[in-house]
């Protein structure tokens, strides 16, 4: 295995809130939320488990080094699915060959897949479903929205297809750093006018926050 | 391409300027080396963009040079390395390929320029497509795709930014590492398809007065030539979900001496010119930056 603390990107003399606040952000990175039925799933899920593995081996090291009995908890992100299990739940109730399908989906074997759906003549909920997760993971995220929407419109109690199309609308999510999110500014206009305003409603409640105006 | 994938120049420090100087500059020597003097126009933005991200781990050194276009400047250019070259080889194939594209969109007496051009660019199309035969392969496979899909109006989207999403997926197949390359097909596949739909957006009111096909035009339905505030949050949260995928698999390369650059591209960057694209301060920026480089 390779040395923890270069896993986690820290130096060895590193403090032990330092080490929690790496092992926090990588985790972060890479979190199974960010990599919802995404083709790397596989991939991110390998990096979390070595850097939960450095973290405990950081953590139990020191333990046993000094009599430092903080965190004994060991990593707290380790069972998370990164998949979106396709074999589950509603298969149950489709047809042998969608039960099928959704397999090879989860394969991430696509073509198949999709030339099994085509040949499929009668194009129910399901059928759009799984036509919009082949979409989706080939990255035709316009069209995989279609047909969840379809789907979502023709069996409206499924809970499945509803959280489809809700992951669409918002466009799914992704780890960005510390310090580069939404560009929205903050000026000194926008915060004298919330106080301003602050400043109006305290008054009509009979309060007041500035007391010059 | 077009020039949108570039780093937000405000928040980058003054090094990672100097380095990003450095790329650019040291990709138009390389292809002033490779191709002959001529072929610097093809060097832009998204190429330097593309030559970083194919560095490798290992740091770069620098060496001083000048150009004939800035006798009096020195820029720190890094050494050769494998990816500058292969993005220097992509972008002469691109910008033949492009030529081809454009002259084939043209009726006869517009066409004659770009046939022309495209004829004074073959020998290097030509040198270019015998070192990297996959990626002109793909190149001209999907441009054919892409022609075909404009010829009978296509409605999809997604099927016409897959055409040159793929092309620069192919960018990826000179990695050596398996994993490093499923990283990259799937980071350059998205990037693609942004710029792809970026293209398509900056695009639309030239095309809706000249007639040409643009993909937003048939996928939605425009109001006094603009696209209406529903159809332009769809096509955005589509294109953030995209943006999403690349960072995902941004998150997953090993960082290499262009990390600081790379992140800004990508967090910074991209954002803003999608920003400035739908608010139309695009083309104004575009000039601007263009003249300070």
């Amino acid at each position: 295995m390779n040395d923890p603390y270069s896993v986690l990107g820290v130096s060895p003399q590193a403090s032990d809130d330092e080490v929690k606040k790496a092992y926090r952000d990588l985790a972060r990175k890479y979190h199974p939320d960010n990599y919802h039925d995404n083709p790397l799933a596989d991939l991110a899920s390998e990096k979390m488990k070595e850097i939960n593995e450095a973290y405990d081996t950081i953590t139990k090291g020191r333990e046993q080094g000094s009599a430092y009995t903080g965190y004994s908890g060991g990593s707290a992100y380790q069972s998370q699915s990164y998949q979106q299990s396709y074999s589950s739940g509603y298969s149950a109730g489709g047809s042998a060959s969608y039960a099928q399908i959704r397999s090879l989906i989860n394969a991430n074997n696509l073509a198949q897949a999709e030339a099994m759906l085509n040949r499929i003549p009668n194009h129910d909920a399901e059928w759009n479903y799984l036509m919009g997760s082949i979409y989706w993971r080939k990255g035709w995220m316009d069209e995989a929205g279609r047909y969840f929407r379809t789907a979502a419109m023709m069996e409206p109690t499924n809970a499945e297809y509803r959280n489809a199309v809700q992951y669409m609308n918002h466009g799914g999510q992704a780890y960005r750093p510390a310090g580069t999110g939404n560009m929205t500014q903050t000026d000194m206009c926008t915060v004298c006018n919330s106080l301003i305003c602050a400043d109006c409603c305290c008054e009509m409640m009979g309060g007041d926050l500035i007391p010059c105006c | 391409m077009y020039g949108y994938v570039r780093p937000e120049r405000g928040e980058l420090k003054v090094r990672e300027y100097e380095q990003f100087r450095g790329v650019y500059c040291g990709l138009c020597h390389m292809l002033r080396k490779r191709y002959g003097i001529a072929y610097r126009f093809a060097v832009n933005y998204d190429f330097t963009f593309l030559a970083m991200l194919l560095a490798g781990s290992e740091p770069v050194s620098a060496c001083p040079r000048r150009c004939p276009y800035h006798p009096l400047r020195r820029t720190a250019c890094p050494q050769p390395f494998p990816g500058m070259e292969a993005a220097a080889d992509y972008s002469v194939i691109l910008a033949y390929a492009k030529l081809r594209d454009d002259a084939r969109d043209r009726r006869f007496p517009g066409s004659i320029l770009f046939r022309l051009l495209a004829w004074a660019v073959r020998p290097a199309y030509r040198k270019a497509a015998g070192l990297r035969p996959a990626f002109a392969r793909t190149a001209e496979d999907k441009l054919k795709r892409l022609s075909v899909l404009e010829a009978e109006n296509c409605a999809s989207l997604d099927a016409a930014a897959d055409t040159f999403a793929s092309i620069l997926q192919a960018a990826a197949e000179g990695a050596e590492d398996e994993d490093r390359r499923r990283v990259l097909k799937e980071l350059l596949y998205h990037l693609g398809r942004i710029v792809y739909l970026l293209d398509a957006a900056d695009d639309l009111p030239d095309d809706i007065r000249t007639g040409v096909y643009n993909p937003l035009r048939c996928r939605y339905t425009l109001q006094d030539g603009k696209l209406t505030p529903e159809d332009e949050a769809a096509l955005r949260t589509t294109m953030q979900h995209s943006h999403n995928c690349i960072s995902a698999a941004y998150a997953l390369l090993e960082e290499n001496p262009y990390a600081g650059i790379l992140s800004n591209t990508i967090y910074h960057g991209l954002p803003a010119v999608t920003q400035a694209v739908f608010s139309g301060a695009w083309r104004q920026r575009n000039k601007k930056e263009r003249s300070r480089l």
